[in-house]
């Protein structure tokens, strides 16, 4: 049993019951424990006002405090409070090519934890491979973006992933850190339930995240309590004083799916990050329309209209490139005829 | 018997008693030494395998002292200044050394001298001798010329004349001997009798400080080794406390019982002299060369030097100062992935003033990178310096790739306007919104002279039709010139 010692009016006694109570209502209404607290639709004033959460099976609590809090209350509704602090949590990138719109968002979370823990140096560890695949760091747009300063950050690129994880492990007890990303492609047997557990346990006794970033990867079994599938969205275009300004590029705009979670029901969401404020904002689907058809031939409504239609990991890319979902499906035709 | 190739003759480069016996010598043909003894074993020479047999024994010859020099192809000097006594004085000294090597299997011959000329003669010419100081004189006049280490045709020549020992050489007058053989060979004389110095220069740095220890029984195991490595840094921490400063560079010194030495080094990012500390990073280096080392039958003798130092201060930690340690932590974190890794395993990046967006952010080694510092109490932190002409920024990607890579363009709407769609890694990509240029030109002033200058870039912010942001460039201009090359792309970044 695991009981966070914190400073709470309730003692410990009645604390069991109302988790007894819990659970037996939940059993009746057929849920988790952990979403009567926070149901995706519960008004979020509701989760601030408490001061306990529950994280683990109903079990013990956490303080809001334990959670970081991206600032839309519909996402951090939907996992429970928002993203666990300190805990392993996966990122995901469908294609390597997401690579950017992954960091971004694994460094916008970053840029929400050094709100609070000003100064701290976050560090960046990746294999060999990824940081070819899919560029290096680049500290001043780090610098721009994120307000992460060039000092701030340390990266280290591995000869191999075995030397990555041990870097990620040794880093991941560390409190000197705010953050560690941990970079990697593909799925590679080493990176198992087994791994990720030894990177869980050890960020949660530092009390410090460790973002798993993985591109291409595939939904392997996973400790991190909470996955995320991030892909880029189209971004809006640039506010000037005369309304939008049409064919320019603004700020920049993220699909993230709920992959797992213990708490959170299925979701999407479209964040968009505020540079200048560092600080997330959501884009409800009415916002999308603001995005003009561009002379580039291609009509981004439809595409995004497609997106929202199907569920996450199953929708299909709407460029030319067949995603790899389809790839079979193209070639069983073509192997029969 | 040895062979080498002189003249493209083989011709005999050493040989052995047995072959001495059968009136063999140096120099001679091989071709002659088959037609009188068919039977013989000739083997070629390796200059290369014997220097490093050399150096692998001037390794073994640092447990006497740090001083070791390698004299051309067959001798070692060793500098035993106030070193004897911690063998037990010349004499057992001397017999300790020639007993290790003859164990080895070496025929080595030694002599001790107060000078290096002295000592080289008597190794070559006695064997087994200690030259007292003040005896150099006595010791060389009988010894013919080579004992003096001089050029083979100054000594011909000084043979022509009669002069065919060194004490003929000592007793003949000195002006006409330098105006006829060169002021070599009375400088080598000088040198030999102590009048002048003679620097033997080491073959590797001299630590400033090393502690040792000599084992009785050998040790084999990682673990053993590792726990002499923090015995030997609590010894070594008195003395930089002493001295005020810390560890910059470490080496550990395995000697294995069988001779060879295994070095290892591992850097500190910042002064460091906690033997707990040092003792972390050799784990760290030792696991990972786990492989590499071969302990044998054990090592006999373990020594820990410092190579290099740098003043110690001693902070003060603040009262509720988390600050100062949590810098330690990194350091040493980045430290024992240094030991483990290599030197660049853990990189920050620097900010350089520049254009060009891959020369803009230079990329260090952590122990390289200026130390990030908490402003000091009662100095303000320097101000944040923006560029002054620009009032916003230019973006720039979050990501950005070593090197650009080349894209293919089919077509763009205007000539020198943004791409329609383009291939990248093999995979076509449409454009769904383009921003740009933005024009780098190269920089002039790293030009070389008469160096062509280099096409000017024009950026662009593309966004594809599926939400991606890139960043891509076209080197050149269209239409600068006729038979020019036409423009070609690139993908240097990708933003969030």
């Amino acid at each position: 049993m695991l009981l966070e010692v914190n400073v709470m009016a309730i003692s410990a006694v009645a604390r069991e019951t109302v988790f007894a109570l819990r659970r037996q209502i939940a059993k009746i209404e057929g849920t988790l424990p952990e979403r009567l607290q926070a149901p995706a639709g519960s008004a979020p004033d509701d989760i601030a006002k408490s001061d306990m959460t529950i994280v683990r099976r109903g079990l013990a609590v956490a303080s809001v405090d334990a959670f970081l809090h991206t600032g839309i209350e519909r996402f951090d509704a939907a996992l429970g409070g928002g993203l666990p602090k300190a805990a392993l949590s996966e990122i995901h990138g469908l294609e390597t090519r997401d690579a950017g719109a992954v960091a971004g968002f694994a460094l916008s979370l970053v840029s929400l934890i050094l709100r609070e823990k000003q100064g701290l140096p976050i560090l960046w560890v990746g294999t060999a491979e990824i940081f070819h695949e899919a560029g290096l760091p680049y500290a001043r747009g780090l610098h721009a973006l994120f307000g992460i300063e060039p000092e701030q950050l340390l990266f280290s690129e591995a000869p191999k992933l075995l030397d990555a994880l041990w870097i990620a492990e040794e880093a991941a007890r560390m409190t000197a850190f705010a953050a560690v990303i941990l970079e990697i492609r593909g799925s590679p047997r080493l990176l198992d339930l087994t791994a990720t557990r030894r990177l869980h346990a050890r960020a949660r006794n530092a009390g410090r995240p460790l973002l798993l970033l993985r591109q291409a990867g595939e939904a392997d079994p996973t400790a991190a309590p909470v996955r995320l599938i991030v892909s880029a969205a189209p971004s809006a275009s640039r506010e000037t004083v005369a309304g939008p300004l049409a064919g320019s590029i603004g700020r920049p705009a993220f699909k993230v799916d709920i992959g797992k979670s213990r708490t959170a029901l299925p979701g999407q969401f479209t964040l968009e990050w505020n540079p200048d404020e560092h600080a997330f904002a959501e884009r409800t689907e009415n916002s999308v329309a603001v995005v003009p058809a561009s002379g580039g031939g291609t009509d981004p409504a439809p595409a995004s209209g497609a997106v929202l239609a199907f569920p996450a990991l199953a929708s299909p890319a709407s460029g030319d490139q067949p995603s790899r979902q389809q790839h079979p499906a193209h070639r069983s035709p073509r192997r029969a005829g | 018997m040895i062979s080498h190739r002189d003249n493209n003759t083989q011709r005999i480069a050493a040989l052995d008693e047995r072959a001495e016996a059968l009136k063999l010598k140096r120099g001679m043909g091989i071709a002659d030494a088959r037609a009188m003894h068919p039977s013989i074993d000739v083997v070629e020479a390796d200059p290369e395998a014997d220097r490093r047999l050399l150096e692998g024994l001037a390794d073994w010859c640092d447990r006497y002292t740090p001083l070791v020099a390698i004299d051309a192809e067959d001798g070692l000097f060793l500098d035993v200044t106030g070193c004897t006594h911690l063998f037990g004085g010349e004499r057992a000294m001397q017999d300790e050394i020639l007993t290790r090597f003859f164990q080895q299997g070496f025929d080595v011959r030694a002599g001790l001298a107060s000078t290096p000329g002295a000592a080289w003669a008597a190794a070559r010419f006695h064997g087994d001798r200690i030259v007292a100081g003040g005896e150099e004189e006595a010791l060389l006049s009988p010894l013919p010329l080579s004992a003096l280490r001089i050029a083979p045709e100054t000594r011909a020549s000084l043979e022509s004349v009669g002069l065919r020992t060194a004490g003929a050489v000592m007793a003949a007058p000195r002006a006409p001997l330098a105006r006829r053989f060169g002021a070599t060979l009375l400088l080598r004389l000088d040198q030999a009798l102590g009048r002048l110095d003679e620097a033997v220069s080491p073959r590797l740095p001299v630590a400033p400080l090393s502690v040792e220890r000599h084992l009785a029984e050998p040790v084999m195991l990682t673990d053993d080794i590792e726990r002499l490595v923090s015995r030997l840094a609590i010894a070594l921490k008195t003395d930089l406390e002493r001295r005020g400063e810390g560890a910059r560079t470490l080496a550990l010194l395995l000697f294995r019982i069988d001779g060879a030495v295994s070095r290892i080094a591992v850097g500190t990012s910042r002064p460091m002299r906690e033997p707990r500390l040092i003792q972390r990073l050799f784990h760290e280096r030792l696991t990972a060369l786990e492989q590499n080392i071969d302990a044998g039958f054990g090592f006999d003798l373990v020594r820990l030097s410092v190579l290099s130092v740098a003043a110690f201060d001693l902070a003060q930690g603040d009262l509720t100062g988390d600050t100062a340690d949590d810098d330690a932590d990194i350091a040493l974190f980045a430290d024992r992935v240094r030991a483990r890794l290599g030197e660049a395993a853990v990189l920050k990046p620097v900010v350089v003033e520049s254009h060009l967006p891959e020369r803009a952010v230079k990329t260090v080694p952590f122990a390289e990178a200026p130390q990030r510092r908490a402003p000091a109490a009662g100095r303000a932190a320097p101000p944040r310096t923006a560029p002054p002409m620009t009032v916003y920024p230019p973006e720039r990607p979050v990501r950005l790739f070593r090197s650009p890579e080349p894209i293919e363009v089919p077509a763009t709407e205007i000539p020198e306007g943004p791409p329609m769609n383009f291939r990248w890694r093999r995979a076509l990509y449409r454009v769904a919104r383009a921003e740009g240029p933005e024009r780098i030109a190269a920089e002039w002033w790293r030009q070389l002279p008469g160096e062509e200058e280099a096409p000017t870039r024009d950026y662009y912010r593309i966004e594809d039709s599926e939400g991606r942001r890139y960043w891509l460039y076209r080197q050149g201009l269209y239409n600068t010139a006729p038979q020019a090359a036409p423009p070609r792309w690139f993908m240097h970044g990708v933003f969030a």
